[in-house]
């Protein structure tokens, strides 16, 4: 009796764990798929698979950061800046998140400067 | 084998591997890919400002024999900017004998002849030609010749291009860009001549320079990662 209690908590936990992982895979799928997506240079099917991993796991930093890359890649400066700073704040150690950053802002800074020379 | 066969120990070993097993599966893979994006440049003179660019006479402080590095230049830029700007793009003869003139804002100010709207591109241009002597050694091998001789001397040509570039605001005189230009480069080629290694060095000056003026955009790498 005490055997087939214990054995069926086991197949329990495993099944348990399978299926975190299996969610964990669903979320990952979607980003990979996006990352395919734009390694082929389909950007706005990267952006629909990023956005769908955001719905699946708001916490999540990735899906953030690869869609600041995302609309940067497509001149959409000021939503790059907002995704960037969520993956950041979701994830403030994440040293890819931080190099990406901060080559985004020095961009941003020379683009800047050159409106501020055209109004002058 | 029948899991209620086994003793306890390897049971209890044999679950925790299996654990361990689904664990590694669904955390381990790799977690970044680098991709390269095309990131906008700055620019730094917007030529949509001008109506006109008047290309003139550039001051020549030495050049390789065969060569009219003025009219080349001047074609070359000419042929080269009116592919990217929407204005018009004429030459101006003037005589030009020391450096001072390009500070001089009256001189241009005069010469726009109260055009609106124009920008003059001028400068200084240096342009040399060397033979350079060079003794290279080798290392022999067991089979071969023993009088051949070890070091043997390399014949490189070698061409040196320093242009000083000034885009000039006709309005005001002052001008609005100002940059050097050194470049160099050696052919193994003993037939090389002047006239195709400048095409190859004005080639380079024009690609940074167009960086500038046109703000073209460059490749930088990002991270994608998947958690």
């Amino acid at each position: 009796m005490f055997n087939k209690i214990t054995r069926g908590l086991l197949s329990l936990a495993l099944l348990a764990i399978f299926f975190s992982s299996c969610s964990q895979s669903i979320l990952d799928k979607q980003i990979l798929f996006g990352i395919q997506s734009a390694q082929r240079d389909l950007w706005d099917e990267a952006i629909f698979r990023w956005k769908k991993a955001v719905l699946s796991d708001p916490k999540a930093s990735a899906p953030h950061n690869n869609l600041a890359i995302a609309y940067e890649s497509k001149g959409l400066w000021q939503e790059a800046k907002k995704e960037y700073e969520i993956a950041l704040k979701l994830d403030p150690k994440n040293s890819y998140i931080q190099e990406n950053y901060e080559k985004f802002k020095k961009n941003h800074e020379l683009i800047d400067d050159a409106k501020k020379d055209k109004k002058k | 084998m029948n899991l209620s066969m086994m003793p306890k120990k390897i049971k209890k070993s044999r679950v925790a591997l299996l654990f361990a097993l689904l664990f590694f599966i669904s955390c381990v893979s790799e977690s970044q890919f680098n991709i390269r994006i095309e990131a906008p440049g700055k620019i730094v003179l917007d030529l949509d400002r001008f109506s006109e660019i008047f290309i003139t006479d550039f001051l020549i402080k030495s050049q390789a024999k065969g060569l009219d590095l003025n009219t080349e230049i001047i074609d070359y830029f000419s042929s080269e900017l009116g592919n990217n700007f929407k204005g018009k793009i004429s030459t101006k003869k003037i005589t030009m004998e020391k450096e001072e003139v390009f500070k001089n804002e009256d001189f241009w100010k005069n010469l726009s002849a109260d055009k609106e709207n124009t920008l003059f591109l001028t400068g200084n241009i240096q342009y040399k030609e060397e033979v350079r002597k060079a003794v290279l050694g080798r290392k022999k091998k067991d089979a071969e010749d023993p009088f051949q001789p070890e070091k043997t001397l390399a014949e490189r040509r070698f061409y040196l291009l320093n242009l000083d570039l000034y885009f000039i605001d006709g309005k005001t005189g002052k001008a609005l860009y100002k940059k050097s230009f050194k470049e160099s480069r050696n052919y193994k080629n003993p037939e090389q001549t002047a006239y195709f290694a400048f095409f190859d060095l004005i080639k380079a000056v024009k690609e940074k320079l167009f960086r500038d003026l046109l703000g073209e955009r460059r490749l930088q790498q990002r991270y994608l990662i998947i958690r």
